[in-house]
C-alpha cells in the first residue's frame, strides 16, 4: 500500500505539474449519448496506486458524460490469453489497452478501427508522439491507436558497490560485464549481473536492446526479414552466453521468472540487472513503511545507492527496446464516437499527469504536451530524470523496421532467448544457435507474408 | 416398460404375436430415445464436437482473428520436423513417466503405513491428502521457493548451509537435469495422496482371512504383500495409473509457475508449448495440433488397459 503522507516534495511537484497541466487546452472529444456504456481494458502493473489511477481518470470521463465505463485489467502475464479469447469469441472491449505490438496484430485481423482522423485531431491539441514512437500504432500508412506512454526499462545498479569496486557505471554492455566481473564475489554469494535469458520481457526485451544496440535487426527498414547471421550478431550471443560462461551470474540466474531479477537486485545479491522502475516502487515503499530509525536509515541507504541507468549501449548506439502502451477502438465497440471520447480524455494532459504522478517512474508520457507538463515531475532525482528520458532511446520490436505481426511473433516464439539458451545449456556452438535463430525467423516471416 | 399384451391382437398366430410385440417396442424404443436425447445432446455437444473442432483445427492453418484453411496435414509434417516439438515429446514422457511411477511407489508405501493398526492413523489419514486438496498454483510456488538457490530463501539450500553440510549453495533449477527433477518432484508430492487413498480403499476390500491363511503358511511379510495385495490391487493400480497418466502428460499448471518451460526448453512439455504456440504465437491451428499429438498415444493405453480390464472380468 502506499503511503498516505505528503512531502513537501512531492506537493510541489504535484501542484506544478497541475498547474501545467490545467494551463494546457483539453482535448476535443466527439459527442458522448447519455447512458452509453464502454468497456475498458487496461494492464495491471505491480504498482497499484497506477492502476487506481488510469480507473480514476475512466471514472471521471464517465461522471462528466453521464455514461458508465467499466474497467477490467489485464496483466502482462494473461494479455495474450485475454486477448485471443475475446478476439475468437467476438467479446473484445470497446476500449484497449494495447502493448507495443497488438496495434499491428490486432489491425491485421481487421479488428480495429481507423482511427487516423481521430488521430490529427488529438496531435493538433495534445500534440505528437517522438518519431521513434509513432511508428508504433501506424500500420500501412493508417493509425489504429494512440500511444500512451512508455514502460521501459532501465539497467539497475547499486552505485555503492561499484563506487567501492572503483569501476565506473557502465554505459556499454561490455562495460557492464567488465564492472559485473570487478564486483563479483561468489564466494559471498554476491553477483556481479543478474541478466535472464527467460519468457518474459525482462529476457527477450533485453536481448532486444542488445542486439539493435550492436546493429542487429531481423528486419529491414521496409519490415522485411533480413538474416542474422552475421559478425555482429556472433558479438552478440557472445556477451549474452559470456555471462553465463564466466560465473558473473547466479547459477540459477535462467530460471528466473518475472519477479527473480527484482528479488535478488532488493536483496542485494546481485550488483546489476535490467528491470522497469518498479524495482523504485518496491524501495520506495519499503522505506515509507520503516518502523524505526535504523531499519529507515537503511531503508534511505538502500533507495539513494540503487541507481538506474539507460540500458547500455553498443558499437552501433544505444536502442532501448520497450514496452510502448496505446489506446485502440475495436470494431465491434458499441459506440465509437464514445471511445474516442474516452480515449481523448485519458490522453488529455491534465489525466495523463494525474496518472503518471502515482506511477512511480514508470508511466514516461509520449505526447508533445503531456511530455512538457511531466517534466518536472522526472526532475525529482537522478533516476527519475533517468526515467524521463525513456523516449529518446526507445526503439520498437522490429528495429529498423516498422512492428509488423511477424516481428511480434518473433518475439512471442522466443527465439530470441532460446538461441542463447541452447549455448548455454545445450552446449551448442554460438554459430549453430544463431542459424537455428535465424531459421526460426525466416519462417515466421514467410508463414506470415 | 409396459407388459407384453397379446389380448390386444386381433389376429392370432405367429405373425400376429410378432406385429403384436412390435408397436410397443416401438414405443418402447422411442421413449428410451427421447429420454437419453439430453444426456446424447451433452455428450455430443461437450465432447464430440470439441474434439471434433479440434481435430479439424490441426488441419487448419488458423490464426488467431483470421479464418482457418485447410491445409491437411502441413501442421503434424511441420512438428513432425521440429526439433523443439521432439524435445517437447521427450520431455513430456520424462515427466509424466517419472512423475507417474513416484506416485505408485510411495501411494502403495503410504496405503501400507495407513492401513496397519496404530495410534493417530485416521489423523495421518487426513494429513497425507493435504497435498491433494492444495491448490496446485500454491504448491508450484512453494516448491520453487524450496529449490530456490539463495541462501536465506531458498528452503532447502538454507537448510544444508546451516547444518554445515554445504559450503555453497547449490542451484538446484539451473541445470535441464535439476529444473526437470524439480518439477517432476512437485507433480509427484501434489499426486501421491490420491494413490494412497485409492490403495487404502483397496486393501481394505482384501479379505483378511487371504493373510490370516498365508501367515500360516508361513508366509513372510513380503511374500503376502506380492501374493496377495498387489494381485488384489491390481485393478486400481491400472485404472490410477492410467487416469493420472492422462492427467500428468497433460499438466500445465507446476510447470508454467515453476520454470515456464525453461530453462531453455528443457521443461517444455505438450501443454506449455501448445499454450506457447496458441496464445503467444496465435497459431491456433498448430498449437491444438500439439496438443492432438499425444491424443494416439492416450487412447492406445486407454484400449489396451480397458481391454485387459474385460478380458480379467469376463475370464
Amino acid at each position: 500500500m502506499r503511503d498516505g503522507r505528503l512531502t513537501r516534495r512531492t506537493f510541489l511537484a504535484g501542484a506544478a505539474g497541475a498547474s501545467a497541466a490545467l494551463a494546457l487546452p483539453g482535448v476535443a472529444a466527439p459527442a458522448v449519448k447519455k447512458g452509453t456504456s464502454l468497456r475498458l481494458w487496461i494492464l495491471k502493473t505491480y504498482v497499484e496506486p497506477t492502476n487506481k489511477a488510469i480507473e480514476g481518470a475512466a471514472q471521471r470521463w464517465a461522471q462528466k458524460h453521464g455514461a458508465q465505463v467499466t474497467v477490467e485489467y489485464f496483466t502482462f502475464e494473461d494479455v495474450q490469453t485475454k486477448y485471443v479469447a475475446a478476439i475468437e469469441n467476438k467479446n473484445t472491449p470497446d476500449v484497449g489497452q494495447l502493448e507495443t505490438g497488438a496495434p499491428a496484430r490486432f489491425a491485421g485481423m481487421g479488428q480495429l478501427l481507423d482511427l487516423t482522423s481521430f488521430a490529427r485531431q488529438v496531435e493538433g491539441e495534445v500534440g505528437k508522439p517522438p518519431a521513434n514512437v509513432a511508428p508504433v500504432t501506424v500500420i500501412g500508412g493508417k493509425t489504429y491507436a494512440l500511444p500512451w506512454y512508455i514502460m521501459p526499462a532501465f539497467w539497475y545498479v547499486w552505485r555503492d558497490v561499484l563506487e567501492k569496486a572503483k569501476v565506473k557505471l557502465p554505459t556499454t554492455f561490455e562495460e557492464a560485464k567488465a564492472a559485473a566481473t570487478a564486483v563479483n564475489r561468489p564466494k559471498d554469494n554476491f553477483y556481479g549481473m543478474g541478466q535472464s535469458w527467460n519468457r518474459t520481457a525482462d529476457g527477450y526485451g533485453v536481448m532486444q536492446s542488445l542486439m539493435y544496440s550492436h546493429g542487429v535487426g531481423w528486419a529491414n527498414k521496409d519490415g522485411k526479414y533480413q538474416s542474422i547471421k552475421n559478425a555482429k550478431m556472433q558479438a552478440v550471443m557472445k556477451w549474452a552466453t559470456d555471462i553465463y560462461k564466466e560465473g558473473i551470474q547466479p547459477a540459477d540466474t535462467l530460471t528466473w521468472t518475472g519477479s527473480g531479477n527484482n528479488e535478488n537486485f532488493i536483496a542485494k545479491n546481485i550488483a546489476q540487472t535490467s528491470n522497469g522502475p518498479s524495482i523504485t516502487f518496491a524501495m520506495e515503499n519499503a522505506l515509507a513503511k520503516a518502523t524505526d530509525a535504523k531499519e529507515r536509515k537503511t531503508r534511505e541507504e538502500a533507495l539513494a545507492n540503487h541507481l538506474a541507468l539507460p540500458h547500455p549501449g553498443g558499437p552501433d548506439g544505444r536502442r532501448m527496446q520497450a514496452i510502448c502502451m496505446s489506446f485502440g477502438v475495436f470494431k465491434n465497440a458499441k459506440d465509437p464516437e464514445a471511445a474516442m471520447s474516452l480515449i481523448a480524455h485519458l490522453l488529455s494532459p491534465e489525466e495523463t499527469v494525474r496518472v503518471m504522478n502515482d506511477s512511480y517512474g514508470q508511466f514516461t508520457p509520449v505526447l508533445d504536451k503531456s511530455r512538457a507538463a511531466s517534466k518536472e515531475y522526472f526532475n525529482k532525482n537522478e533516476n527519475y530524470r533517468t526515467f524521463g528520458r525513456a523516449a529518446e532511446w526507445f526503439v520498437a520490436t522490429g528495429w529498423p523496421g516498422p512492428v509488423t505481426a511477424a516481428a511480434a511473433e518473433v518475439q512471442a516464439s522466443n527465439v530470441l532467448t532460446d538461441a542463447p539458451a541452447k549455448v548455454i545449456v545445450d552446449k551448442w556452438a554460438v554459430d549453430q544457435a544463431i542459424e537455428w535463430e535465424d531459421k526460426k525467423i525466416k519462417e515466421i516471416y514467410e508463414t506470415l507474408s | 416398460m409396459a407388459p407384453h399384451t397379446p389380448q390386444r391382437s386381433s389376429r392370432p398366430g405367429k405373425a400376429g404375436a410378432r406385429l403384436d410385440g412390435a408397436l410397443p417396442m416401438k414405443q418402447d424404443t422411442a421413449t428410451a430415445l427421447l429420454l437419453l436425447l439430453p444426456l446424447l445432446i451433452l455428450v455430443v455437444g461437450l465432447i464430440f464436437y470439441p474434439i471434433y473442432r479440434a481435430v479439424w483445427l490441426s488441419f487448419t492453418d488458423k490464426l488467431v482473428g483470421y479464418p482457418e484453411r485447410f491445409v491437411g496435414l502441413r501442421n503434424y509434417v511441420y512438428l513432425a520436423n521440429d526439433d523443439a516439438f521432439h524435445a517437447v515429446v521427450r520431455n513430456s514422457l520424462v515427466f509424466t513417466v517419472a512423475s507417474v511411477a513416484l506416485k505408485v511407489l510411495t501411494g502403495l508405501a503410504m496405503a501400507l503405513v495407513l492401513h496397519a493398526t496404530w495410534r493417530w492413523r485416521n489423523f495421518f489419514r487426513g494429513l497425507m491428502l493435504l497435498p491433494w486438496i492444495t491448490s496446485t498454483v500454491i504448491i508450484a510456488l512453494t516448491w520453487r521457493w524450496m529449490f530456490d538457490a539463495f541462501p536465506g530463501r531458498g528452503f532447502f539450500n538454507s537448510v544444508l548451509l546451516d547444518a554445515g553440510l554445504l559450503s555453497r549453495p547449490i542451484a538446484f533449477m539451473a541445470t535441464p537435469e535439476g529444473a526437470m527433477a524439480a518439477v517432476i518432484v512437485a507433480n509427484w508430492w501434489r499426486g501421491f495422496p490420491f494413490f494412497g487413498v485409492s490403495y487404502l480403499a483397496g486393501m481394505q476390500s482384501i479379505p483378511g482371512e487371504l493373510y490370516e491363511a498365508a501367515s500360516v503358511d508361513g508366509a513372510s511379510a513380503w511374500r503376502r504383500f506380492w501374493h496377495i495385495t498387489v494381485p488384489g490391487l491390481k485393478h486400481i493400480i491400472i485404472v490410477t495409473t492410467l487416469l493420472t497418466f492422462i492427467f500428468t502428460i497433460n499438466d500445465f499448471n507446476i510447470i508454467y509457475v515453476m520454470t515456464r518451460g525453461g530453462p531453455g526448453t528443457a521443461t517444455q512439455v505438450f501443454a506449455t508449448y501448445s499454450y506457447e504456440v496458441a496464445f503467444n504465437q496465435l497459431r491456433w491451428g498448430r498449437g491444438v495440433t500439439i496438443s492432438i499429438f499425444a491424443v494416439p498415444l492416450l487412447i492406445a493405453g486407454i484400449a489396451l488397459v480397458s481391454r485387459y480390464l474385460l478380458r480379467d472380468r469376463t475370464a
